[in-house]
């Protein structure tokens, strides 16, 4: 009698059906196509569909920019990279950063980081969700001005980080849980950032993370961790799951406890 | 690295004695930036761990400094191994994103003192 259940020979024979898939499911598949795409210098658009629609620019192999229905799209800003020349916004070539040596600047920073992180966030969501891809579309630009050159490697090896981190994270939250306001009658002081502030102030009835992060412009995945961080402090429950979570006493904090380094050693070392 | 075009903002904190490594992080989501190392470092601390290893100290000290509700603000930590010395800051207070620079140096070669100040005037320089 065989000791391979019937759904794990399911999966090989899949397997064998379709080389590129493997038993991790859509996102290796996914994970396959971006790394071909990327082997042969492509340009042009990878479009996307499933729980979430979007689509992955790709300019010379290197991912240049991405967007997802379920991640909050980049702010145009009228400083940054476009300011610098450090992005082409109508196809030239990206310049090497010098510029950035003679005037740093934590606003430059933060432009950069704020065309980077969407696509980083997008991707993540388009790899997490069932999603499919179609065929992809040569020649198809982002928004002019909204590209951040990054090489398939390094945005599949933080995508994989940042699904430990989510993985963590879910037995207490996830972006998608429903979460309020933590009002004891005698509430105890806190201190919190601007940041965290400015999510407390938005959390209503059927509030989320990503409801937030979408409301902010935030970042889903950044925004579901500063809810941990409340959650963490006290101030927010997740309703149905406090329970599980916390001893019901005024600032008691999740049990589980979300570490980045954690995060590294679960996808198999500093480097992977 | 995820901006490669800001390693070369590092290049200022490569001149404190004993250096070894730096990173630009955002800790609101532990992404490692920028990193800059020392030329001949060998068997130095892998970037992508050092820097998780800010951002988990940097969250544990905001975790603290919110439940401690003294209207302060985390400036920097300093953190003495054996051989090394670990200095994290957040570049701008209050920015969102939050931005650490972690720089790592050897403990024999490097002045505190000095270190330190270079450290705070690098963060400095930033200015919105």
């Amino acid at each position: 009698m065989s000791q391979v259940s019937k759904r794990t020979r399911v999966q090989r024979l899949a397997d064998s059906v379709l080389p590129g898939r493997t038993v991790g499911g859509y996102a290796n598949l996914i994970e396959a196509r971006l790394r071909k795409l990327a082997a042969v210098g492509s340009t042009g658009m990878l479009p996307m569909s499933g729980h979430g629609d979007g689509a992955i620019f790709f300019r010379g192999g290197q991912v240049i920019y991405a967007e997802s229905t379920r991640t909050p799209t980049p702010v145009r800003r009228s400083v940054g990279l476009a300011a610098l020349g450090l992005v082409a916004t109508d196809g030239r070539p990206a310049s090497n950063g010098a510029e950035l040596v003679a005037a740093p600047s934590l606003d430059r920073l933060v432009s950069m980081l704020a065309l980077t992180e969407p696509t980083i966030d997008a991707i993540t969501e388009l790899l997490s969700s069932e999603s499919r891809y179609a065929k992809f579309r040569p020649f198809d630009y982002p928004p002019a001005g909204q590209m951040s050159p990054l090489s398939i490697e390094t945005v599949l090896a933080e995508v994989e980080r940042r699904r430990h981190v989510l993985r963590q994270l879910d037995p207490v939250v996830t972006a998608d849980s429903p979460i309020v306001r933590f009002a004891p009658r005698d509430p105890p002081s806190f201190q919190v950032s601007a940041s965290q502030w400015a999510l407390l102030v938005r959390t209503g009835d059927g509030s989320t993370p990503r409801a937030l992060a979408m409301a902010l412009g935030r970042s889903v995945f950044g925004t579901t961790i500063e809810v941990y961080r409340l959650l963490a402090l006290g101030m927010l429950v997740v309703p149905g799951r406090a329970a599980a979570i916390t001893s019901g006493q005024p600032g008691t904090r999740p049990a589980e406890v979300m570490s980045f380094i954690r995060a590294l050693s679960d996808t198999g070392g500093p480097d992977a | 690295m995820i901006l490669p075009a800001a390693d070369e903002l590092l290049a200022p904190v490569m001149a404190i004695d004993g250096f070894r490594l730096a990173c630009l992080i955002d800790g609101s989501t532990g992404m490692v930036l920028a990193t800059r190392e020392f030329r001949d470092s060998r068997d130095g601390p892998a970037p992508p761990t050092a820097a998780a290893g800010a951002a988990d100290v940097i969250n544990a000290l905001t975790l603290l400094n919110g439940r401690l509700a003294t209207g302060e603000n985390l400036e920097d930590v300093m953190v003495t191994f054996s051989e090394s010395f670990f200095m994290v800051r957040p570049v701008g207070l209050d920015q969102q994103p939050q931005i650490l620079l972690l720089v790592i140096a050897d403990r024999q070669r490097t002045n505190l003192a000095m270190a330190h100040r270079s450290i705070r005037d690098f963060c400095a320089s930033f200015t919105s």
